[in-house]
């Protein structure tokens, strides 16, 4: 909207200066008003979504609460709790940086370390704590795979290293300008020609959390009374409130319209000046295709479930209902919304059949978070390489003619080649720093507790006592459900001691 | 020729140009420019309320989930005999000061214009014709509802678990609708004696106190409430023995204290960055993507990296101190560190947030220990908490603030933090300001709690307190987990141990001799 005083006069005839002038002035300021109302928006809509993410920090504590035995309730909280305040900490100090530092090379960033220079034409403070709230989800994941028997010290190292370094490198390559699987890579030099479709972090987000998860709980082994010593049948270890695991899942479901919606990161962008098609369209498009992914995965699994094992159960209904958000995440803002039913059919058959392998495999975890969020994450981002629609990926990522989409919509095979590369590239970062880290630790005797701790529960021996006291004449020790625990010669672990 | 809307019609301009030495057609070709300007003019100022308005709203939605926080974080800190008791007064803190504060509350606080004490134009008492002639519209008064509830929500975790229900509403009423309005007014006004926004140009010290969404007005006035509600009734039966060592009352649910934490954690987002009240202000044409929606981004910063730090800081001094790591105290510890921020979140650079959130921590801790040496019996810590932290909190602000983020928020050019080379102006004021608040709260809500008590309507009977008020006065325990527990049916109930309403065999000692 420049206006050239010099153009107009001639234009305009003798006298013509100074109505030139006047006429050009209104015009800047009536620009600088609409720049003004563009940003203003544009944060109003990332900060409110940033508030919405950091909900799911609430909403997670709450499901590992309910998820886990009444006897280490003040544990797994506490650790949620730190998750969040140590990654602020270390998210200012060098993990933003490291994600989104710019210019910078292909595998990590290097500007912007304590929010140096910010803020930027292109970056906020609204999206350092957008993305603050992401890196603290991500750390969140990893603490239920190894819930009720890790050592509090070993939480803080685990989550320092994750939310500071190992995930922020992983945001780098696919979300920043300079990342070599970036598809907004300001080079024009995309991977594949097209980059990983990873909206909102199925891979980024789900599986880094998810696939720390696995080496820790791997390398801790199950929990003490998981699977019986002889025939190696799985014992279900039950969550001690099935409305903190319902409060904490809706919390969640609540949180991700920001996770998703709010990946934009704007929403005052027009796609087609004049009319009703803009960025706020896809905005609430994806909102749409998010819910329709988890509804659809809990329907899946509350019928799988009957099916399988007789009746209607709410836990596992929550659970496939988050695999589905975890599926959609992905390619969210790129598909129709008939096909995010598609992915929350499968992401609930997934899980399923996940959780079965992981019985198999005597593998435990008390919140299912390496399967859920590490495998439906993965299905999500093969989902995003077969439904992809081009006039999407266009609108999101910028126009490429040419430029490959989804197989199944006959876009060729190049996303899902970049999808794959993804999965394979994540999952081989995070088993090289995190698996490394978790062994280390053990080596160190620094992660998993003692049996006695375990027996007990960590409540008691670590953190003051029990979490919940309904009647005055409670000691701590003798509260509802649960017996006496007298101090034992140690037993090894994962061996026939039965749990309280 | 449609001068109605904002397009142009080049074939009408055309002809009243063709002509332009012709003043006539000059002048109607102006006309026609101008009005599509003012046009353009006007669907600006429209957007512009628009955003500003969707920006408080949500905000104040925000704010008002800090109170099924404070709900579920005094739930979760009593015993579970006295539940139902302290969410009902979190409940009735805010339903009661909707219709105090709508009625006068809200007038006496920003009614304008007024003088320097107290707000009073007949035009904000009930809100009779606002929003017309007040700068503001019903987003701003719902905005500053859910402030004073939240003061009046701090006061009544110093005094849970031994207080008179009546009680509690005559102290809610009177803090949300008189006590508060009147704090808010003389620091957050355009007209209030010590506030940075007084438009008369006779600021306090040249600087007025800054205090942007309330560690003063709201924090403190709360906590130092809460403190006279507390020393006047004396500490719960049972928290300090006879030999003075301090007992633990350990409060029934720990799930219920993190919920509360994030969910005030997640309210505080509106409660800081929220006080800007509009977001669509450029600050410098130089750099057009900085504005007042960059501060509020800054603000949000600075209020986390606040709470982070002082739970850390708790989690750490915690476990070396008390030998292990423990969820509550870090719980309290990062709420005082937002309590803390709240003076200065929009003013100081983000470095500066950590240093408060740290010391805030050790401020708590401070506190915590003097309440025990003096026996003093707060169930929520919230004298220690609201009063102390947020004391800490202006005093933080004198120090800190920096020059370039007042002169912006403030427009103007002001004395700022003493470390960061502003003098000792806003520190003096921000003195004042401590001082001013815990002598006004003591003068109205100290009587109030003295007067109550000597009418017998402030503590509960000592059977009361040993039963447990949700027993005696709200109609059954707040749980029942297996049917034979639903003792609603059956007087006083086998659960909480059978109480006579006459003779004890071990009646306690009298609070006050304890």
């Amino acid at each position: 909207m420049s206006c050239s005083a010099t153009d107009l006069a001639v234009l305009l005839g003798p006298n013509a200066t100074d109505a030139a002038n006047y006429i050009c002035s209104q015009l800047g300021d009536v620009n600088n008003k609409f720049i003004d109302t563009n940003f203003a928006i544009d944060n109003t809509y990332l900060l409110f979504s940033a508030y919405l993410v950091f909900s799911m920090q609430l909403g997670f504590a709450m499901l590992c609460a309910g998820s886990v035995r009444a006897k280490n309730t003040m544990n797994i909280m506490l650790t949620n709790v730190l998750d969040a305040a140590a990654g602020g900490l270390f998210y200012y100090l060098f993990g933003y940086a490291f994600a989104f530092g710019s210019p910078s090379n292909g595998f990590i960033g290097k500007h912007y370390f304590g929010l140096k220079d910010i803020p930027t034409a292109t970056a906020d403070y609204s999206n350092f704590l957008y993305q603050w709230a992401f890196a603290i989800a991500a750390a969140g994941i990893t603490s239920g795979s190894i819930a009720e028997r890790t050592q509090f010290v070993a939480y803080l190292i685990y989550s320092s290293f994750l939310t500071g370094f190992v995930y922020p490198v992983v945001s780098h390559w696919f979300w920043s300008v300079d990342g070599w699987a970036s598809p907004i890579r300001a080079d024009g030099d995309l991977l594949f020609g097209t980059g990983a479709i990873d909206f909102a972090g199925s891979g980024v987000v789900h599986m880094v959390g998810g696939i720390a998860g696995l080496w820790g709980a791997l390398i801790e082994g199950p929990r003490i009374g998981r699977f019986d010593g002889n025939g190696g049948r799985a014992i279900a270890l039950r969550g001690h409130s099935a409305s903190l695991v319902v409060l904490g899942t809706f919390l969640l479901w609540f949180g991700w319209y920001g996770f998703n919606p709010g990946s934009f990161n704007k929403i005052a962008v027009t796609y087609q000046t004049g009319t009703y098609n803009g960025q706020w369209s896809a905005v609430g498009r994806t909102a749409v295709t998010t819910t329709l992914a988890g509804c659809t995965a809990a329907l899946t699994t509350l019928f799988g479930k009957r099916l399988l094992s007789g009746h209607w159960n709410v836990t596992d209904v929550c659970n496939g209902l988050l695999g589905g958000f975890a599926a959609i995440t992905g390619g969210c803002s790129v598909v129709e919304p008939w096909a995010a039913i598609v992915c929350g059919l499968v992401a609930a058959l997934v899980l399923l059949g996940f959780n079965k392998l992981a019985e198999k495999l005597r593998y435990d975890d008390p919140l299912e978070a390496a399967q859920l969020h590490g495998g439906c994450g993965a299905w999500g981002l093969i989902f995003t390489a077969l439904f992809a629609k081009e006039k999407y990926l266009n609108e999101v990522y910028g126009n490429r003619p040419g430029r490959p989409y989804g197989l199944f919509l006959g876009g060729g095979g190049k996303l899902l080649g970049a999808q794959l590369i993804q999965i394979l590239v994540i999952t081989g970062w995070v088993s090289a720093t995190m698996g490394t880290l978790f062994f280390i630790l053990k080596k160190v005797k620094l992660l998993r507790i003692s049996s006695e701790d375990e027996m007990a529960g960590m409540d008691m021996t670590r953190h003051g006592g029990f979490a919940y006291m309904y009647f005055d004449d409670d000691e701590s020790h003798k509260a509802i459900q649960l017996r006496r625990v007298e101090h034992r010669s140690p037993s090894p672990s994962g061996t026939t001691t039965t749990p309280v | 020729m449609d001068t109605a809307t904002t397009t142009c019609a080049a074939g009408d301009l055309a002809v009243l140009l063709s002509s332009s030495s012709n003043s006539t057609s000059s002048l109607a070709a102006a006309t026609f420019l101008c009005s599509k300007f003012t046009n353009i003019s006007n669907k600006l100022s429209d957007t512009t309320y628009a955003v500003d308005n969707t920006y408080l709203l949500f905000s104040a939605y925000l704010v008002f989930a800090m109170q099924l926080g404070f709900a579920m974080l005094c739930a979760g800190s009593v015993r579970a005999k006295n539940t139902m008791n302290i969410m009902l007064t979190n409940v009735l803190d805010a339903a009661a000061g909707a219709i105090s504060y709508y009625l006068f509350g809200f007038a006496f606080a920003f009614g304008t214009p007024s003088n320097g004490f107290i707000g009073r134009h007949h035009s904000f008492f009930a809100l009779s014709s606002y929003p017309e002639r007040s700068g503001a519209d019903f987003s701003f008064f719902l905005y500053q509802w859910a402030f004073a509830i939240a003061a009046a929500g701090i006061t009544s975790g110093s005094i849970a678990e031994r207080t008179q229900f009546v009680a509690y509403l005559i102290y809610s009423s009177f803090l949300t609708g008189f006590v508060y309005p009147t704090v808010s007014h003389w620091f957050w006004s355009s007209d209030g004696w010590a506030s940075a926004t007084r438009s008369d140009n006779n600021l306090l010290f040249g600087s007025g106190a800054i205090d942007f969404a309330g560690s003063g007005v709201v924090h403190m006035v709360g906590g130092i409430a809460g403190l006279w509600g507390a020393l006047v009734e004396g500490p719960r039966i049972g928290r300090f023995d006879r030999s003075g060592r301090s007992v633990a009352l350990r409060g029934h649910s720990a799930s219920l204290v993190v919920l509360g934490t994030f969910l005030l954690w997640f309210g505080w987002y509106g409660f800081n960055p929220g006080s800007f009240l509009t977001i669509l202000k450029s600050y410098d044409r130089s750099r057009p993507y900085y504005g007042q929606w960059s501060a509020v981004g800054r603000t949000a910063v600075t209020t986390t990296l606040s709470g982070c730090t002082a739970a850390l800081t708790t989690l750490f001094s915690k476990r070396l101190l008390a030998g292990h790591w423990n969820v509550t105290d870090v719980c309290n510890g990062l709420l005082g560190g937002f309590a803390a921020i709240t003076s200065g979140c929009a003013v100081v650079e983000p470095w500066a947030a950590i240093v408060c959130g740290f010391m805030a921590s050790w401020v708590l801790i401070g506190f915590n220990w003097l309440a025990k040496k003096f026996k003093y019996d707060d169930p929520l810590e919230a004298a220690q908490l609201h009063g102390g932290c947020g004391a800490w909190g202006l005093i933080f602000t004198g120090l800190f603030a920096t020059k370039e983020y007042v002169n912006e928020v403030y427009s103007g050019d002001w004395p700022y933090g003493l470390l960061m080379g502003g003098g000792g102006k806003l520190l003096a004021a921000q003195i004042v300001q401590i001082i001013v608040i815990v002598g006004w709260v003591t003068v109205t809500m100290g009587p109030l709690f003295y007067g109550l008590h000597k009418m017998n309507l402030l503590r509960i009977s000592t059977e009361d307190e040993m039963a447990g008020m949700d027993m005696t006065r709200h109609g059954g325990f707040a749980y029942a987990y297996n049917d034979e527990d639903d003792v609603s049916t059956k007087p006083w109930g086998q659960m909480a141990g059978k109480v006579e309403p006459t003779s004890r065999s071990s009646t306690p000692t009298p609070p006050s001799t304890v």
